[in-house]
């Protein structure tokens, strides 16, 4: 009785132990979909990061009344536009534009900054935010409203009712979007993976295809295997001494997305090289044989019999590949920068997504909301690759067996 | 007279053919010769007499027990302290667990439920460490400064050496629950035949038969977990807190790693204070090195015993 006791026990504390490992996915899972989920939409994937800011003049200042109909929030019909209240991914409160009327004034906007944009006619969008708009009331006087007086926007439709004629709009583009940062995860992926992919299959074929079991042999892999052990940021630290001189010869001056897609590729390297191999390994000789006694060379044999051969090992590299890229941090913090840009190039600095979090979460006043909701993209990317990883990967052990 | 050029021709592109793969394999297999050459000779520079930014003690470097970048002070020996501290107490926190859950899922679970937990092991793998530091920073943090507030003390938000331990522990959790699942599945089932045959009960059998003859393996797993707990950056950075000075043996006093180091306050990208950080890269490395060749000893003396 008593060891049944026991045995019990024993057996419930391994369930504990399960149980907490669910413990910790669940939490995980549900902590970032309840605080990064509202923010997903639409605007997030294509708005900028930053918002730009715009002083202009509504060039037509005749009033005439605007027609609604169905739009919602608060709309003057003196100058045929609505706004709404609205939260923003950075957690403030603003009053945007939610519709334009046709004609309305507000779609001639001329810029009133001094520079070269000066008197540009700057089309004005859904989404906008209002700040501050200066305006003549209907006895004469000047006045102000929007949200630097705390309005909300049912007071600034008021006071443009009240308005005769307005002075000058100073409004923001909508910010706090990850259009740049996926722009630049793409282009980081594209680049380590032409790199790696070559290298990678090439390095796969010879200790597969060609290598005996002389020292030297034995040398190479172990060196590939070494690199599965080095932590990520010490591949930061020799992409900055190592890869920035390569990358100064296509006109990169400091950190830049090509010197983080070449570290990347170092580090994607095991990776490819193992899935490689393993799918080469499953290839049966026999084929080999009868392609090399039908009279094909050995390299013959390799490309048009083997390498086709063994195309779902390479699928499955490339898919385990995006998942470390997009996923990875330290490395990128120092070849990349922690600079978010909404346009970025090759040679210049970005963030890939993880970097963009990493950004504003070592800021001052962390956004845990845009983080999460970036975390869900990420995890949601990850988990899809998973899947298909392992459905490629079934596939592979049919093809032989 | 064709044929014969046509074989020469066959013959020069199979030798190039195999060049190149050669080529190939030797270039990736010396990366990793590279990436220590180079990261060494940044990270002994400062070291060196005629260092342009003012040379650095390399007895005060390794010993040293302040570290301030503002005020030029740089001592690494408390931070190595602390990364021993933090990678081993994760450790300790989730060997256990992850062996039993190992246990669990290969001997103890039904069928179906063994390949959910499948799933969530290898999920738990996946996720990315930037998303783990999301998650610490909002959610461990707050579980921190609760169990903080139980025994009366304050802490720096819940940035503490506890929150580093059990992110940590999180982390290397399904390095070692996988490893140590690949290691039960290969326990011969002769040695659990006998065990049962001698009247000895399932669970019996389990702990005292399987997790034994599978000691090897599942050490093998805790090997590689400690690896990734050592190296583990970002996340750690998110709740690590970098103190000044320590070392930190309070659980609820914020604490310093070496791979939080090397992320604090990175802007400049020359400078002591950039170079530094190749050198405390090499005492990362130093530190994996010999930890490894440790517990790999003392694997190998377990596995005699047997």
């Amino acid at each position: 009785m008593s060891r049944k006791l026991k045995d019990s026990l024993l057996n419930s504390i391994t369930y504990l132990c399960a149980f907490l490992g669910v413990l910790v996915l669940g939490s995980i899972l549900i902590y970032v979909l309840i605080n990064g989920l509202k923010l997903i939409n639409v605007d997030l994937l294509k708005n900028d990061y930053w918002s730009k800011n715009y002083l202009v003049a509504v060039e037509n200042d005749q009033s005439s009344t605007f027609e609604c109909d169905g739009c919602k929030g608060y709309f003057s019909s003196k100058w045929g536009v609505s706004f709404i209240d609205e939260v923003t991914s950075h957690n403030e409160k603003v009053i945007s534009v939610e519709y334009i009327a046709e004609n309305s004034p507000f779609e001639q906007l001329t810029s009133l900054t001094a520079g070269e944009t000066y008197g540009q006619i700057v089309p004005m969008e859904k989404g906008y935010m209002i700040e501050k708009i200066d305006y003549i009331d209907s006895e004469g006087n000047t006045a102000i409203a929007g949200k630097i007086l705390k309005q909300d926007a049912q007071a600034l439709q008021e006071s443009l009712d009240n308005a005769s004629s307005i002075t000058s709009i100073y409004m923001k583009s909508p910010g706090g979007g990850i259009r740049g940062s996926l722009i630049a995860t793409l282009y980081l992926i594209l680049i380590s993976l032409i790199i790696s992919l070559p290298i990678g299959i090439a390095s796969a074929i010879y200790l597969n295809e060609y290598a005996d079991k002389s020292k030297i042999n034995r040398w190479l892999r172990q060196g590939i295997e070494t690199l599965t052990g080095v932590p990520s940021i010490v591949y930061g630290l020799m992409g900055v001494s190592v890869l920035f001189p390569v990358t100064t010869v296509f006109g990169a001056t400091g950190t830049s997305i090509l010197l983080g897609g070449l570290t990347m590729a170092i580090i994607l390297l095991p990776t490819i090289i193992r899935s490689v191999e393993e799918a080469l390994i499953v290839v049966p000789q026999s084929l080999r044989d009868a392609s090399l006694s039908l009279g094909a060379t050995k390299s013959q044999t390799i490309f048009k019999v083997v390498l086709p051969c063994c195309m779902n090992g390479i699928l499955t590299g490339v898919l385990l590949s995006i998942g470390r890229v997009i996923g990875e941090s330290a490395a990128l913090i120092y070849t990349m920068g922690t600079f978010i840009s909404d346009n970025p190039v090759i040679n210049g600095p970005a963030t890939s997504l993880s970097l963009m979090i990493w950004s504003f979460m070592s800021a001052e006043q962390p956004n845990f909301e845009l983080a999460c909701a970036i975390s869900i993209i990420i995890l949601s990317v990850v988990l899809i690759l998973n899947i298909v990883v392992k459905i490629v990967g079934k596939k592979l052990s049919k093809n032989f067996v | 007279m064709i044929d014969a050029s046509k074989e020469k021709k066959n013959k020069l592109i199979d030798g190039i053919c195999k060049t190149f793969f050669l080529a190939m394999a030797i270039l990736s297999s010396s990366f990793i010769v590279i990436l220590v050459l180079f990261i060494f000779m940044k990270g002994i520079s400062p070291f060196l007499p005629g260092y342009e930014f003012g040379q650095v003690n390399i007895i005060d470097f390794l010993f040293g027990t302040t570290y301030r970048q503002d005020q030029g002070i740089y001592g690494v020996g408390f931070i190595v302290i602390n990364t021993l501290i933090s990678a081993f107490a994760s450790l300790l926190l989730s060997f256990p667990i992850s062996v039993l859950c190992a246990l669990f899922i290969v001997k103890i679970a039904p069928k179906k439920l063994s390949v959910l937990m499948k799933s969530v092991v290898e999920l738990l793998a996946s996720v990315p460490s930037i998303v783990y530091g999301v998650f610490a920073s909002g959610l461990i943090v707050i579980f921190v400064k609760w169990l903080a507030s139980i025994f009366g003390i304050t802490t720096a938000g819940g940035s503490s050496l506890l929150a580093v331990i059990i992110l940590l522990a999180i982390m290397i959790f399904p390095t070692i629950t996988s490893m140590s699942i690949t290691a039960i599945q290969a326990v011969d089932k002769d040695l659990e035949n006998a065990s049962l045959a001698l009247g000895a009960t399932r669970t019996q059998t389990n702990f005292k038969v399987v997790l034994t003859s599978a000691k090897s393996g599942i050490f093998a797993g805790a090997i590689l977990g400690i690896g990734r707990a050592f190296g583990e950056a970002t996340a750690v950075s998110m709740v690590a807190g970098n103190k000044l000075f320590g070392p930190t043996f309070d659980l609820f006093d914020i604490t310093r790693t070496l791979t939080s180091t090397m992320l604090a306050g990175l802007k400049e990208t020359s400078g002591l204070d950039y170079d530094i950080r190749f050198s405390v890269g090499i005492v990362l490395l130093f530190v994996i090195f010999f930890s490894n060749w440790l517990l790999n000893s003392l694997k190998n003396r377990i596995g005699k015993n047997s």
